[in-house]
């Protein structure tokens, strides 16, 4: 069966007028590489996901209220009273992060293929000034939520933004759009968030599809097929005309197949586990409050807190520019030669690097292993172990290292900060002289608490922690003694530290 | 043509079909956020999450704990509302700290009396305090208390003895009378250490309210008044 | 045909005026005035559109870059000086003197205020000195402690352990009228001396 010959000729009237057909015609057909397999689907997933961040980014602010007073309620609002509010809230969360884990691989396959090299590096750069637009996408859309998490990674921003040597202060108030962080702050992160920012993706994936209509998609890596940039183009080419198969339909049915499979995952997702806070309500002075960014920036929330304090400064400063330019630079150092990754191992080990480095952060990240269990002291009880066959005084130890917090910083039985070491088995390290010097001078990041506990809070928990080890290993000696020390306790007799500085 | 529309067709029906379940079952789905509620003040869970929080480090799950386990019946015999109360708002001895709003901490009194009577509802095993004893420290006389002493407790607490000292002075400085009285009365059953509030060997009645102050007066005696007596 | 767009050299028919016709087809000729004139209204447009965009950017940059401009701190009080006990560090909040309508819950601020003997004081802004997470006071180990990155100050302010590069932010303070007074307004920061 024809299609009605009135389509046809609506067709024709709107080619007349637009020559949209010959426009679009070439982006259907245009010739692809053969073996251009699954490899090449990530891209099209990006833009996929960045599609329905656009439809439902533009309905969510058709119900958000964009002022620091109302924004968080308007959030309880969709989640609770809208229809299929939470549900819209919830595919933009998951397509977030979806995006950003799309574009990651994409980015990957790139540079492991090396398809950025010539006449290709335009479409890398391009691809990298994405990866920031989305990435400061994700950071806004973040602040979009404004509860404790956005407050406090805002608050993060500014105290990186005031480390900025001489102007440093200036660059904070641009950023917060006043002293405070409050209402123009969300204002700015709106406008940010939903005209500048997705204006500018939009306008670098315009180029980027451009650029690669322009430069053909590359093929598949294969040892010594070198690039010579004097006589690519012509050679790619030929190759297209003889060898390629058309876009559409070869290539787009498995664009197709992937996106379809993206998107049905994203909307499972979506009704599984529903959308991202908001938090806490955006009250400064419920500090009650454990601060973390959203997924694509815990890595970076890891390596600020790793980072010895000296370089810090430096670092945080520095290490961002020098990254965009050398992910910027890196056609351009290599944009001829070998494109197969067995040929280059050495932009191999870095990928593999930085992706290990990545991964590993986030989870640092994530378990923040360096801070303190704020309320392990108070809600962490004392294993029972611990206790059983203790003197009144020893129990009474364990009183004082809830109480003097301790347990927010070390663990016992695996339970409590792991700022500082697990000390189940402290008394097989330390003498109780050495403990009571621990304790009272502190060291590296454990504070000093001589001035802290009186002589008897001291001695118990010294007598405490001199009970903590296993009972078949022997307890910790002073390196060179003869014996050990008689820590043997007698029954009813007291472990007397030698040495109690006054208060 | 036909194929290529009626594929279109199915396609087009079957997203349908699909989009039409969250759009029936939105609601139903496990991802939709349940509207906050926090438990209300004095309810049993409110009390609970209140412990879990403030209080379990020290007062223990179940009978063992750093401090006078709460969740332990043979507590709540022994002590009175008032003086629980007290003891939350305005810390005990040295290691109990004050959890009131005038001592810096997050509750008014209307909430720590809330928060005890959770805890006796709980806890408390249907028990009202056993009148008996008093919850509250009487006065006593420390030379009586030295003979109760060196009869009732000096086979585990003296010389030799299974228990460890508690005439240490460096014990003493920590607990309060207060937190003697209760120690004695209460009892840590889990650490081995009996309850004189109830029948013991050879004492069908424990020991009486005099008894206990007597014996608790007779170990304050022992508390070193200041810092420099502990110096060695 | 004629809406087709033209090559600027190729002919077009005569307008009139004192452009005349050419030799070879009677359309317009370019005489080097003509050039000149267009030229300079070439010109003449680029600077009308320059001084009218010169004064259009004073309010769009003026309002873009006006919080680059600081503001002046301001006293506000936290209440009454005896609500603050010695030898204790309590919590106390207060709205923020520089604030905008639409700030709502973000203008309300938290700080600590350690009374060392009575009219002797320290106000700690909340934000660790790291990267300004809100520290938390622990009366029994009077330790202040971050949950962020594990920052951790004395009873004084000063760094106990943890990456922040100093102690915490201080406020200026002073007694007025019974009143602990501070001069805030502004997140603290790292330029803040203390
Ligand atoms: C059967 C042995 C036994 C007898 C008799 C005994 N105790 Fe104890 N007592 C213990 C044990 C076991 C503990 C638990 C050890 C601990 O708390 O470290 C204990 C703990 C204590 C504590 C410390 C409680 C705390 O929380 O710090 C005090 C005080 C105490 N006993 C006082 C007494 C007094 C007073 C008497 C005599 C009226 C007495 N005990 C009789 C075994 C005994
Ligand atoms: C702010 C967190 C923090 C707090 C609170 C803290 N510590 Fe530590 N502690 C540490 C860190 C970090 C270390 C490792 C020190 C180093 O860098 O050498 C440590 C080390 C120790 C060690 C030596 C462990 C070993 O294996 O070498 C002991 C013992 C110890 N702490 C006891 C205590 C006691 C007792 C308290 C409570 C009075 C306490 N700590 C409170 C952070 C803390």
């Amino acid at each position: 069966m024809k299609p009605p010959r009135v389509v046809g000729m609506a067709i024709d009237w709107v080619e007349a007028r637009t020559g949209a057909v010959a426009f679009l015609a070439p982006l259907l057909t245009h010739h692809v590489p053969r073996n251009a397999k699954w490899w090449y689907v990530f891209g099209s997933a990006t833009l996929m996901f960045f599609t329905i961040q656009l439809v439902t980014g533009v309905c969510l602010a058709t119900l958000y209220a964009p002022s620091a007073a109302e924004a968080w309620e308007s959030l309880r609002y969709i989640d609770e009273e809208v229809p299929f509010g939470w549900m819209l809230r919830a595919l933009h969360g998951w397509s977030s992060n979806a995006m950003v884990v799309m574009m990651a691989i994409h980015m990957l396959q790139v540079f492991l293929h090396a398809s950025y090299k010539f006449p290709r590096e335009l479409n890398w750069v391009t691809g990298v000034f994405l990866l920031f637009t989305v990435l400061a996408l994700a950071f806004t859309g973040q602040v979009m939520r404004w509860d404790q998490d956005a407050y406090w990674g805002l608050g993060i921003g500014a105290s990186i933004a005031d480390r900025i040597p001489v102007i440093g202060n200036q660059v904070r108030g641009l950023l917060l759009g006043g002293p405070i962080i409050g209402g123009e702050t969300l204002s700015r992160f709106f406008a940010l968030h939903v005209f500048v920012l997705p204006g500018a993706a939009l306008g670098l994936i315009g180029l980027h599809l451009a650029l690669i209509m322009k430069n053909g998609i590359s093929e598949m890596p294969k040892v010594g097929a070198t690039v010579e940039p004097a006589t690519y183009r012509a050679e790619y080419e030929q190759r297209m005309e003889k060898d390629g198969v058309p876009f559409y339909p070869d290539a787009a049915q498995r664009d197709m197949v992937f996106c379809g499979a993206c998107l049905v995952l994203l909307v499972v997702l979506a009704a599984v586990y529903g959308p991202f806070g908001p938090g806490g309500q955006p009250d400064p002075t419920l500090i009650d409050t454990n601060p973390r960014p959203d997924y694509p920036f815990l890595w970076i929330f890891g390596a600020v807190s790793l980072l010895p304090p000296a370089s810090e400064t430096a670092v945080m400063l520095v290490a961002p520019l020098v990254g965009v330019l050398a992910l910027v630079a890196v056609p351009f150092f290599a944009n001829a030669g070998e494109r197969a990754p067995s040929r280059r191992p050495g932009m191999v080990l870095i990928a593999s690097l930085a992706v290990m480095a990545v991964a590993a952060l986030t989870w640092e990240g994530k378990t923040s292993p360096w801070s303190p269990v704020m309320n392990a002291w108070s809600a962490l009880p004392t294993p029972e172990h611990f206790l059983a066959g203790r003197t009144p005084l020893e129990v009474q130890g364990a009183n004082v290292f809830q109480f003097a917090q301790c347990r927010n910083c070390h663990s016992l039985d695996g339970l409590g900060g792991e700022r500082g070491p697990a000390l189940d088995a402290i008394a097989t390290r330390m003498t109780p002289d050495q403990l009571m010097r621990q304790i009272q001078q502190g060291d590296g990041n454990m504070p000093a608490f001589g001035r802290n506990l009186d002589s008897a809070q001291m001695t118990a928990l010294v007598s405490f922690l001199s009970t903590l080890r296993p009972e078949f290993e022997a307890p910790a000696v002073i390196p060179g003694a003869q014996l050990p020390l008689p820590v043997q306790r007698m029954p009813g007799e007291v472990v007397t530290p030698v040495a109690v500085g006054s208060q | 043509m036909s194929a290529i529309r009626s594929r279109l067709m199915m396609s087009a029906l079957l997203a349908g079909g699909i989009a039409l379940i969250p759009a029936t079952a939105c609601d139903r789905l496990p991802g939709r956020p349940k509207a906050a509620q926090s438990a209300q003040e004095g309810s049993p869970e409110w009390t609970v999450e209140v412990f879990n929080t403030s209080c379990r480090g020290c007062h223990a799950q179940g009978a063992v704990g750093a401090a006078v386990p709460l969740m332990d019946s043979a507590y709540w015999r022994a002590a009175s509302d008032e003086q629980v109360t007290r003891g939350v708002l305005e810390g005990q001895g040295m290691l109990m700290p004050a959890f009131g709003l005038s001592g810096g901490g997050p509750f008014t009194p209307a909430q720590a009396s809330a928060l005890t009577r959770g805890m006796r509802a709980l806890w408390g095993g249907g028990a009202q305090k056993s009148p008996e004893i008093s919850g509250t420290l009487v006065a006593g006389n420390a030379s009586n208390g030295k003979s109760v002493f060196d009869v009732a407790c000096a086979g585990c607490h003296g010389v030799g003895g299974s228990a460890g000292s508690v005439t240490d002075p460096m014990y003493l400085r920590l607990i309060s009378d207060q937190g003697l009285w209760t120690a004695v009365v209460a009892g840590r059953k889990a650490l081995g250490s009996p309850a004189w509030n109830e029948p013991m060997p050879g004492r069908p009645n424990g020991l009486t309210t005099v008894e206990v102050a007597d014996v608790v007066a007779y170990l304050s005696s022992q508390r070193p008044r200041s810092m420099s007596e502990l110096k060695p | 045909m004629s809406d087709r767009i033209q090559d600027p050299g190729a002919h077009s028919p005569a307008r009139g005026g004192d452009e005349k016709p050419c030799v070879n087809c009677g359309c317009a000729e370019r005489t080097a005035k003509q050039d000149a004139r267009r030229g300079f209204m070439f010109r003449f447009g680029a600077v009308l559109l320059g001084v009218g965009g010169a004064i259009a950017a004073v309010p769009i940059l003026g309002t873009l870059l006006a919080p680059a401009r600081r503001q002046a701190s301001a006293w506000v009080s936290l209440g009454s000086a005896d609500a603050f006990p010695a030898g204790q560090t309590r919590f106390a909040t207060f709205l923020s003197p520089i604030r905008q309508p639409t700030d709502g819950d973000a203008a309300k601020t938290a700080c600590w205020v350690r009374c060392i003997s009575p009219g002797k004081y320290q106000v700690f802004a909340v934000n660790c000195a790291h990267l300004g997470c809100p520290v938390r006071w622990f009366a029994q180990s009077r330790l202040f402690m971050c949950p962020c990155h594990g920052g951790a100050y004395y009873e004084d302010g000063s760094r106990a352990a943890g990456p922040p590069p100093r102690g915490l932010f201080e406020y200026p303070w002073k007694i007025d009228g019974g009143n602990l007074m501070i001069e805030a307004g502004h997140l603290p920061g790292m330029e803040q001396s203390t």
